[in-house]
């Protein structure tokens, strides 16, 4: 049984050397391949000065290199930070200052994107496109180099499952984004129990669509390597257009599709989806956000052969609920469970008297327990304790639990049921958004005086964010003004779509922001306004 | 260059009419100001997947232009310019 995420790649290189293992953007690489670019991408790290829990990060839209970089940094004995391309050069330096990253791997327009500060702190830069000659000094390193490394194996690091893998950031209700630490153990524990569920072999064929950066896409593609599968990396060129997107699937005979729902709502309701042209389809997984019961329906009834899971769980625990959809039940549900515990994972709802939920129908803030649970936030100690706290629940021995901050219900039927948020973080798109990330960009321009993020829900994205904003006296600012300003500091999905000014925002009578007013004024001026 | 400093002259009534329709409803609420005829517009983050359907929307009921489902693709609907290009190519 592998301990550590690079076992697996090896198993899989020494069974299926010749089979396609990622494709990208036209360009596949096979096992045999895959192993030995990881191997001298982890040699040359190695000589560069990576050692055992150094932060590398990967910066580069997604392509077969982001697999080879991946593996790479773990078998150096590194811990791989994925960084969202799209995000704006100032989180991505903050980011690369919060946890330290001195060797990045990166494109060369990526890198000439960043900050000089920012730069400055690398001691070492691989550049995945070979950056021409003239700029090869200073620690860039170009891709080509890595041909000179040896590639039958590894270098020699000794790691155990409970060190680190990968940091992955997601936002933080203070304002900067948080990073989540998960070791070789968290992942694996996820990894395996997803090939006993969903029965991965090497003929399958599993698609890439979320972003790196997001905790969907170590399914995908720790799974296909666990198994030898074939691993299809869809890109923005493809994610982007439904109708291109289904016929991709088709040609591409994908056999296991991972998403989050408003992705699968945009394919069904743009792309003529039918059972026929999607034959090699078996498992759609969906995770992220609350799938809308009437395209679910809509989904299940136009693809009768596959297999529909809806997954739960924070990237703090990965995966730790699953429910498979019960297509006899479908019809007359109105809402989804989230369902059960993951195997070698434990949840369990805990109401306002701090007492285990037992009784059907009973309330309470979601708690998970087990070998999928992160250690924490990185440098982070104080978000640490509040979130992954001492197992009071068992009095034995000490151990961690983590509290999700989602408001569950137990049900009849023994499945979980998802009712809400305890705070103020919402999900769009199946990103976790902290609406006081967003807050903070606001009130971080120098004419805003009050500023508050409000998520109005809707049908196919979850939520969209509006914000309303007050100003210092004698000073405005447009609203394209204010978003471009967000724009240099969170990413473009977490920037209000709408702005409205006021002279104040309302207060509640202790003197706060009244939150609860203007999401209701919110909630009814948009739905007064036409859906388009 | 950013789309408001080209001359009036070099501007066709249609270009203006897409240019708009994009700065505002889409490029402005994510943050863009100011983008080229030429800018691709879903690499830069313009477009989402969103953005795609309100923009064939518009093309359809302002424009008056059917798009097919083929026609929605990374091509097509790249730039101002070949967004233009493909609803002149329609009308014909």
């Amino acid at each position: 049984m592998a301990y550590i995420l690079q076992q697996l790649l090896q198993k899989s290189a020494a069974r299926y050397p010749e089979k396609l293992a990622v494709w990208a953007r036209g360009r596949s690489i096979t096992y045999r391949e895959l192993e030995q670019r990881s191997n001298q991408l982890a040699h040359l790290l190695r000589e560069r000065g990576v050692r055992k829990g150094d932060r590398v990060g990967i910066y580069f839209p997604k392509c077969v290199e982001s697999v080879v970089a991946m593996l790479g940094v773990v078998k150096a004995g590194g811990v791989y930070v994925p960084l969202d391309p799209q995000a704006p050069a100032e989180r991505i330096g903050y980011i690369i200052g919060n946890c330290g990253i001195r060797v990045l791997i990166t494109r060369e327009d990526k890198r000439r994107g960043l900050d000089n500060a920012v730069i400055e702190t690398l001691a070492c830069t691989v550049l995945i496109d070979d950056a021409p000659k003239s700029s090869n000094g200073g620690g860039v390193i170009p891709w080509s180099m890595l041909g000179e490394y040896p590639e039958a194996q590894a270098p020699a690091v000794v790691l155990t499952e409970t060190d680190l893998a990968y940091i992955l950031y997601t936002s933080g209700s203070t304002g900067r984004p948080k990073g989540v630490m998960l070791t070789h153990q968290n992942a694996l524990t996820f990894v395996e129990w997803c090939a006993d569920v969903f029965k991965i072999t090497s003929e399958d064929r599993l698609s890439n669509h979320a972003p790196l950066h997001f905790d969907l896409s170590v399914f995908d593609v720790y799974n296909a390597i666990d198994a030898g599968a074939s691993l299809y990396m869809i890109t923005e060129d493809l994610a982007l257009f439904p109708a291109k997107l289904a016929s991709f699937i088709e040609t591409q005979g994908i056999t296991v599709w991972y998403s989050v729902p408003s992705a699968l709502t945009l394919l069904l309701l743009h792309a003529n989806l039918n059972a026929e042209k999607l034959s090699r389809l078996r498992i759609i997984l969906f995770a992220g956000e609350v799938f809308p019961m009437k395209y679910l329906q809509q989904l299940a009834h136009l693809l009768p052969q596959v297999d529909l899971f809806n997954l739960y769980g924070p990237t703090e625990t990965n995966v730790c609920t699953y429910y498979k959809v019960e297509r006899e039940r479908l019809a007359s549900m109105d809402k989804l469970p989230i369902g059960i515990a993951c195997e070698n994972t434990e949840v369990f709802a805990v109401n306002d008297l701090n007492e285990i939920v037992t009784q059907a129908g009973g309330t309470g803030e979601l708690y998970v327990r087990g070998p999928s649970v992160t250690y924490g936030y990185w440098a982070d100690a104080e978000k640490t304790k509040k979130m992954v706290l001492p197992n009071t629940f068992q009095p034995n021995f000490e151990e961690k639990m983590y509290r999700t901050g989602d408001l569950v219900e137990l049900a009849e039927d023994g499945n979980y049921y998802f009712l809400g948020r305890r705070d103020s973080m919402i999900k769009s798109r199946g990103y976790r958004i902290e609406l006081g990330e967003i807050e903070s960009a606001l009130l971080n321009h120098a004419s805003v005086k009050e500023a508050v993020a409000i998520a109005i829900p809707d049908d196919i994205v979850g939520s969209r964010i509006r914000a309303v904003v007050a100003f210092h006296d004698g000073i405005t600012v447009t609203a394209p003004e204010l978003q471009q300003y967000c724009g240099t500091r969170i990413p473009k999905y977490m920037i209000p779509e709408s702005i409205e000014f006021r002279e104040q925002l309302p207060k509640t009578s202790t003197g706060k922001v009244d939150r609860v007013q203007l999401t209701q004024e919110s909630l009814r001026s948009a739905a007064t306004l036409v859906a388009p | 260059m950013s789309a408001t400093d080209q001359t009036p002259a070099t501007q066709s009534a249609l270009k203006d009419q897409i240019r708009e329709f994009i700065q505002v409803q889409l490029a402005e609420p994510k943050g863009v100001t100011s983008f080229t005829d030429d800018d691709p517009l879903m690499e830069n983050g313009v477009i989402d997947s969103l953005g795609i359907f309100r923009l064939v929307s518009f093309l359809e009921e302002e424009l008056r232009v059917r798009v097919s489902d083929d026609e929605i693709n990374a091509e097509t609907l790249k730039s101002v310019n070949t967004i233009e290009e493909l609803v002149i190519r329609k009308r014909k």
